[in-house]
């Protein structure tokens, strides 16, 4: 599904405050599996999953999706990809402030060009499975933390994404809503999807649901477990 | 040096332009020798990021150089009042050597950037960099031409000097004189060349359209546009700007961006760059209709191409027409003096 081969990130390249953020990391992760990157802070995993996520390239090394190298591609090609086959989920819900929830889910899918009824259906739909359906004329800043994630991961899915990356998901979130999102994930994995963590959170890489867990320590990977 | 403020901008526009395209050619040198897709080694991947900002900047650099072609006639038509004998553009690019060579140089260099940017283009909708070694080959080619320009630019404009006394359109481009390219094209009969006109474009219409519709003959429809580009400009010499001036000898191919002739020469220029550059790139481009990543679009970005430089040249036809047509000059015998 997604192969990285000698993955490298270096930051500030040539400078005095040049930083490796990743060494060599070579990583196979399966299609329909929910993979969690697990590490200390600083040990790369953001970086890691942003560049699965085609929203930074790495230094060197490539990353194949499908089979497909998706390194080299131009930066249109790369929006597309992003667009269509990643959904994004933050640590922080980043939902724009002033607008309705509605608004804010059905955002990511304006440049598609989708009939805006149906997409309002859509969104509606999402919001609904994660029952929030009643908030969708609210505007943001008056959702709770927990109703304001369920809002960012409708907007995730909004374009109907193979690939779900969600980074540090339940850093902000306590033990019952933290549950409550394992269940989500729990449902993606059933819908097909492949779902990519970072998190230093036992209830998440512990969780039965987790396929396989991939250590990493100063941007290398230490361990692999399945 | 004159300080004209169409002078300062048109020696400001050659530095940038070859200063970018010194930079350019820098990295377009280290893409073709180190360029492999395949390879995910830190160089590769620079040289990828670098791709961006270098066709980024040409674009706006080649942008420039096709205006700047118009820049430096009108230049030299706005120049025109400070020189002894001159009464157009013509006198003025015969002030000094390099006048009439930077022109030749600035439409070779119009082409040629004009084709390096359809080049872009096509680059740009494939998935894998397909023409991105030919892109800045033909940059290495360019960039000479361009440097060339701007030194014979500079020394036109800086060896400059008011009150010179210079030759008159009348005079350089005149069927009496016998020497010299514009006298001789001139020269030609204007009967006769209005029928080599009129056939030729014709011909490379129907080529044209021909190739828009069956998809064949896209290489006889480049060089057919190159010879109908250099046999227009010979028509606008020999009988065109008859008709427009009214003046059975009066050839100039410079007078017809005037204001009293409403700015026609720059239409009429215009019209048959658009034509060559697209007519050309239907020919550079198409070798490259079977690479995979350009398999899906090509084809139809190249009949696109073709069909814009076809209307361009039929638009060219029918001004052209119009002028002839409704100018009180009737040509019913070739006028000898």
């Amino acid at each position: 599904m997604i192969e990285l081969v000698n993955v490298k990130k270096v930051f500030n390249a040539g400078n005095p405050s040049e930083f490796s953020a990743l060494n060599s990391v070579s990583l196979y992760i399966e299609g329909n599996q929910v993979t969690v990157l697990k590490g200390p802070s600083g040990s790369g995993k953001t970086t890691l999953l942003s560049i699965v996520g085609c929203m930074s390239r790495p230094s060197a090394g490539r990353v194949k999706l499908n089979g497909r190298e998706i390194t080299s591609l131009p930066e249109r090609f790369l929006t597309d990809i992003r667009r269509k086959t990643f959904g994004f989920i933050f640590q922080q819900p980043n939902l724009i402030k002033g607008i309705s929830v509605l608004d804010n889910v059905m955002l990511p899918a304006y440049p598609l060009g989708e009939k805006r009824s149906h997409l309002k259906m859509k969104a509606m739909k999402g919001l609904s499975e994660l029952n929030i359906a009643d908030k969708s004329a609210s505007k943001v800043e008056w959702l709770s933390g927990g109703e304001a994630q369920r809002a960012s991961i409708v907007r995730a899915l909004i374009n109907d994404p193979h690939i779900i990356i969600a980074d540090e998901p339940t850093a902000h979130l306590d033990t019952k809503l933290s549950y409550r999102f394992m269940e989500i994930i729990e449902k993606f994995k059933s819908e097909g999807k492949t779902v990519i963590i970072t998190s230093h959170d036992p209830l998440v890489y512990e969780s039965a649901i987790v396929d396989s867990v991939v250590k990493l320590r100063d941007g290398q990977i230490e361990a692999s477990s399945t | 040096m004159i300080l004209h403020p169409t002078v300062i901008a048109n020696l400001l526009a050659a530095y940038i332009a070859s200063a970018m395209v010194l930079y350019a050619v820098f990295y377009g040198a280290q893409i073709i020798r180190h360029w492999d897709i395949q390879n995910g080694h830190e160089l590769q991947l620079v040289l990828e990021r670098k791709t961006y900002l270098i066709s980024t900047l040409l674009s706006y650099v080649f942008g420039l150089q096709l205006l700047s072609l118009f820049l430096y006639i009108f230049t030299a038509d706005n120049l025109t009042p400070l020189f002894v004998g001159a009464m157009c553009a013509a006198g003025t690019l015969n002030v000094g050597s390099f006048g009439y060579p930077v022109l030749v140089l600035k439409i070779f260099n119009f082409i040629a950037a004009g084709l390096w940017l359809i080049l872009n283009v096509a680059d740009n909708q494939g998935y894998d960099y397909p023409l991105i070694k030919k892109k800045y080959l033909l940059l290495a080619f360019v960039a000479p031409f361009i440097l060339v320009e701007t030194v014979l630019e500079s020394a036109y404009f800086m060896s400059m000097e008011a009150d010179v006394i210079t030759s008159c359109c009348g005079s350089l481009f005149s069927s009496e004189r016998s020497t010299g390219m514009g006298s001789e094209m001139a020269s030609l009969s204007a009967k006769p060349m209005m029928w080599i006109f009129y056939s030729s474009m014709s011909g490379t219409l129907v080529c044209g359209l021909f190739f828009y519709f069956k998809n064949r003959g896209g290489y006889l429809y480049a060089v057919l546009s190159l010879l109908m580009f250099v046999v227009a400009l010979i028509s606008i010499v020999s009988f065109i700007s008859l008709y427009i001036y009214e003046l059975p000898t009066h050839h100039c191919p410079f007078c017809i961006i005037m204001e009293e002739y409403h700015y026609l020469g720059y239409l009429l220029y215009i019209l048959l760059l658009g034509a060559v550059v697209s007519g050309l790139s239907v020919g550079a481009l198409s070798p490259f209709r079977q690479v995979e990543s350009l398999q899906a679009m090509l084809p139809a970005f190249i009949g696109k191409l073709a069909l814009a430089s076809v209307i361009l040249f039929a638009l060219f036809t029918v001004l052209v027409t119009y002028e002839i047509v409704s100018s009180s000059l009737v040509i019913t015998y070739e006028v000898v003096y």
